[in-house]
């Protein structure tokens, strides 16, 4: 119950703060792609929490042997392709102009949908050998 | 690795939600196991096994092939 509670605690921080962020500055140019980018992610982890909510309400466990060693390999698959990501945008950085701001931006919503992809890939997959 | 889990699953007459209750793991877990996309730890195989009244070595099937 307290993974649930802390887990909707982030995602509506990450919603209020999205919300403010946008109802204070409005869109600005290519911004859109940034909050489609944003809520994508979001809507992932409402996916989870609904996983957890639904886990607990039927009296299972919300985490078991499997699901954690998912999230292990999540974690470092998606670790191992972030590097690549990050080699990619110092590549990119020296190419084309960037802010740093917009650099770690990107960053830090591409290793995001690298995690969720992750997390796709290993669950559908599932850990066939140990 | 195969197994034959669902076999003994249908013949005790339990769904896959009452098993995973019995061996405390989720409802997916057992899918997987199922469909043998998922080797269970040490400790889940026997708790299957003591579910599934028989041993470790009939529920479980090692193919040495790969």
């Amino acid at each position: 119950m307290k993974r649930i509670i802390l887990m909707a605690a982030v995602i509506l921080m990450v919603a209020a703060t999205l919300y403010l962020w946008f109802s204070n500055s409005g869109f600005a140019n290519g911004e859109g792609l940034y909050l489609g980018i944003i809520v994508l992610v979001l809507v992932f982890a409402v996916f989870l929490l609904v996983r957890r909510i639904k886990s607990w309400k039927a009296g299972e466990p919300q985490e078991d042997e499997l699901t954690k060693k998912v999230m292990v390999r999540t974690a470092a698959l998606s670790y191992y392709i972030s590097l690549y990501l990050w080699v990619f945008l110092l590549y990119m950085q020296d190419r084309v102009t960037f802010d740093k701001d917009r650099l770690i931006g990107i960053g830090i919503v591409g290793m995001a949908i690298i995690f969720a992809l992750s997390w796709v890939f290993n669950h559908f997959r599932g850990v066939s050998n140990d | 690795m195969t197994n034959r889990i669902k076999e003994l699953r249908v013949k005790f007459g339990m769904t896959q939600e009452e098993l995973a209750k019995k061996v405390n793991v989720r409802r997916e877990t057992i899918v997987f196991l199922e469909k043998n996309k998922y080797n269970p730890s040490l400790r889940l195989a026997f708790d299957l096994a003591k579910t599934l009244e028989i041993s470790v070595e009939d529920l479980f099937s090692f193919d040495d092939e790969k």
